[in-house]
């Protein structure tokens, strides 16, 4: 695990926290039930080092919903849930239309337009810190056991990658799920990343 | 001409073929996109201003291409800033990919479904909304929409048969456990029968197998065929009920319908008990209405109603108890009520008491025999007659209230008779050529039924066996103590504490208390899994029930180490 500083881990919470707020916003909106994402527990692992980091969380199949993006800082980004997990979310969020014990195709679509809404806040707040333009590939839901999502997340990358792992919860009517926000950068985009957060710590501590 | 069109001007040749040959494909895609594709495609300008409208949008919307190129897309459909849809396309100019889901949004532009088959009125979507960007600025949109109206309908059918499927599963479940508890109660029955017909059957082969042998005095010999004659009986009242039950469940029985007159069947059957009364000294209060009326029935069917329900109160009424039988007029019907200072009836029994097969206690250790039918047969019988029977009781050991109504017409009256009078056993002596000596063997005998008893005793000391007799395990454990016998013979099925809590008790005591007494196990339950566990509990031997006398002999000199005689 990459030790970031407290302060440093602080303020990548605080940011992530401001994306997760404008999710939770959209989710309610969209929903008509209050939904809040619990405030995020941050840390950074090399990619090799995630199996063990998330095997704990999400023993079984695991769904994620899959962005990659593209420009100065370029990375994946996913938001994992384990398949329980997707469809008590899906349940919750469509208020009991799919109380199935599966994920059919009207419930993966939630699930996306979910990832989607989360992931393009988190990659929206970097890009702005980072005044970069950051563009998107079309979200992708996949049901898969977490070794051959990581194993996809590895493949052909032959430099050193780290990833962002945020861990957090969606509070909804009553219920709470378990999911993680993993964003998976190079060394300098992650270099820069943590650079951009130190500046903005210093100014809002200034 | 500017340098870069000059520059496009000079390419060499392959260079220039595949580019004019790109533009072509481009052109060709678009083309295509345009007048083929099965989606919705919509593409604006970064000001939102419409640049492609497909031919799948004009089909499906009927706004036509011409009508809406230039034209501002939110402008065009008010509709999606009233959803707050609008953000979408914001976002999608900030560089965002946005996904609207069918389940949480319906559709983004309202389109009529294709048919009306899908249950749905309006088109429903799945929306792909992304920027075009050109050197890292967003030059426009691109709208993509499915129609998935056939798929929700789909998965809304499956939903649909995944539900009825584990209801079906659950009602299913529900059916096979009603089944099972049937067959429960089925088997229950059929080790209540067993047990039933089985213990005056022991009585009659045994003291008919001593008259056989032909040594008995003959005070002996009119003791025994009054106790064949009375279990002969008692096994034919038995059967009576089976036969009836069967009738009713059947629908053949039959009823001798007249215009009768009620109290002197009541009569008869209370003089039918009378004597089960009186060797119980309890007491027996009646209060009949002599204008209580005629009614119109069956004579020996009501008869046998009014003697079920006397002989199920003397049966569950203590020695010194009351009973008390009241027949009165209400109205225009005649009503009958029972009651008892017996045992009573808890709570949960109650809904059952009318059950046939169902017996409150259905336990080796049950007091009362019988096969639980009576009531049933009195429910039966009174529904045939158009009356109606019901019963009362505070719970266990509150005693119990049966109350019959009856409807009332005519004046004519009729009457029946009865029977069933309990007797003391008798002893006897007899000898067993053949059979192995007991001489000098002390068998302790433990059974409630005292015709039982006498009967191995007599076998036993026709061999030469002294035999010492008990009615109860607590008394069995002081005659172990007091006598030091050699061999156990206890029957199983014993009021209070039973043959199984007996041998437990004995296993526990040390070898010179007894401890290790080899022992046999006497019952009349004779089923397979019974065997298994009287050899479990700590029995040598398993003896069901009518002991056939040789073999109780030979088992009690297996027992006591003794060969056959030579």
């Amino acid at each position: 695990m990459v030790k970031l500083t407290e302060r440093q881990s602080d303020a990548l919470s605080e940011l992530i926290n401001i994306a997760f707020a404008r999710t939770g916003a959209a989710l309610s909106e969209l929903t008509g039930h209050r939904v809040l994402l619990n405030p995020p527990e941050v840390a950074v692992y090399q990619t090799i080092e995630l199996r063990p980091a998330l095997a704990k969380f999400v023993p079984g199949d695991v769904a994620s919903i899959h962005q990659v993006f593209a420009g100065p800082v370029a990375g994946d980004a996913l938001l994992l849930l384990n398949y329980d997990g997707a469809v008590h979310l899906t349940d919750l969020l469509t208020d009991g239309h799919n109380p199935s014990a599966y994920l059919d195709e009207s419930a993966r679509e939630v699930l996306t337009e979910v990832g989607n809404i989360l992931l393009n806040a988190c990659l929206g707040m970097f890009g702005n810190l980072l005044n970069v333009h950051v563009t998107f590939s079309v979200p992708r839901l996949h049901l898969e056991t977490l070794d051959e999502l990581l194993a996809s997340l590895t493949e052909g990358k032959t430099e050193l990658h780290y990833a962002v792992v945020v861990y957090t919860a969606f509070q909804l009517r009553d219920s709470s799920v378990k999911g993680f926000l993993v964003i998976v950068l190079s060394v300098a985009s992650l270099d820069r990343l943590i650079q951009e957060v130190d500046a903005w710590e210093a100014q809002q501590s200034r | 001409m500017t340098s870069r069109s000059k520059g496009f001007g000079e390419a060499p040749e392959p260079m220039k073929e595949t580019s004019s040959k790109a533009t072509l494909l481009n052109a060709a895609v678009l083309h295509w996109m345009h007048d083929l594709a099965a989606q919705g495609i919509v593409t604006t300008d970064n000001e939102l201003n419409v640049v492609e409208w497909n031919h799948w949008m004009e089909e499906h919307t009927g706004k036509r291409a011409n009508e809406v190129i230039g034209k501002n897309l939110l402008e065009l459909f008010p509709e999606l800033a009233e959803r707050r849809l609008d953000r979408n396309y914001k976002w999608a100019l900030e560089g965002q990919v946005r996904v609207l889901s069918q389940a949480l949004h319906g559709y983004l532009i309202e389109m009529p479904a294709v048919s009306g088959e899908y249950g749905q009125a309006s088109m429903q979507q799945a929306v792909r909304i992304s920027p075009l960007s050109h050197a890292d600025r967003v030059i426009g949109t691109l709208t993509i929409i499915d129609d998935v109206t056939e798929r929700v309908a789909r998965e809304a059918e499956l939903q649909a048969q995944v539900e009825d499927r584990s209801r079906l599963l659950s009602s299913e479940k529900l059916a096979r456990s009603e089944a099972e508890r049937a067959n429960r109660l089925k088997d229950e029955f059929l080790a209540t029968i067993s047990h039933e017909l089985r213990n005056p059957l022991n009585a009659i082969l045994g003291w008919a197998h001593m008259m056989r042998v032909g040594n008995l005095t003959p005070a002996n010999a009119e003791r025994a065929v009054e106790t064949i004659y009375r279990n002969a009986k008692s096994q034919a009242q038995l059967v009576a009920d089976l036969l009836d039950v069967s009738r009713i469940i059947s629908g053949k029985l039959r009823l001798d319908v007249r215009t009768i007159d009620f109290i002197p069947i009541v009569n008869a059957a209370i003089d039918s008990v009378r004597p089960a009364v009186d060797a119980k000294g309890i007491r027996l209060h009646t209060i009949l209405d002599p204008a209580a009326g005629p009614i119109y029935g069956d004579a020996d069917r009501l008869q046998q109603i009014v003697w079920n329900l006397l002989t199920n109160a003397v049966k569950f009424t203590p020695t010194g108890g009351r009973i008390q039988v009241k027949v009165q007029r209400l109205d225009s019907h005649i009503e009958i009520v029972v009651s008892d200072s017996g045992v009573g009836i808890s709570e949960e029994f109650l809904p059952y008491v009318f059950d046939r097969f169902r017996q409150a206690d259905a336990s080796y250790t049950r007091v009362h025999g019988g096969l639980g039918l009576g009531l049933s047969i009195v429910r039966q019988l009174v529904g045939l007659h158009g009356g109606t029977v019901s019963v009362h009781s505070e719970g266990e050991g509150k005693g119990a209230t049966f109350t019959i109504t009856l409807p009332l017409v005519g004046l004519i009256s009729n009457e029946g008779e009865a029977d069933s009078v309990q007797q003391p056993p008798n002893d006897e002596i007899l000898s067993f050529d053949g059979l192995p000596s007991l001489e000098g063997v002390k068998v302790l005998v433990v059974d409630d039924e005292a015709d039982t008893r006498e009967l191995i005793r007599e076998v036993l000391k026709g061999c030469g066996s002294e035999v010492i007799t008990s009615c109860s395990a607590t008394e069995a454990l002081e005659a172990l103590e007091q006598h030091k016998p050699d061999i156990l013979i206890t029957d199983l099925g014993m009021p209070g504490e039973d043959g199984y809590s007996l041998i437990e008790k004995i296993r526990s005591l040390p070898p010179d208390r007894g401890g290790d007494i080899p022992a046999a196990a006497l019952t009349a339950y004779a089923r397979a899994e019974d065997r298994m566990r009287v050899l479990r509990s700590g029995f040598q031997f398993h003896l069901p029930k009518p002991v056939d006398s040789a073999e109780l002999v030979t088992v009690v000199a297996s027992l006591a180490g003794r060969a056959y005689k030579t």
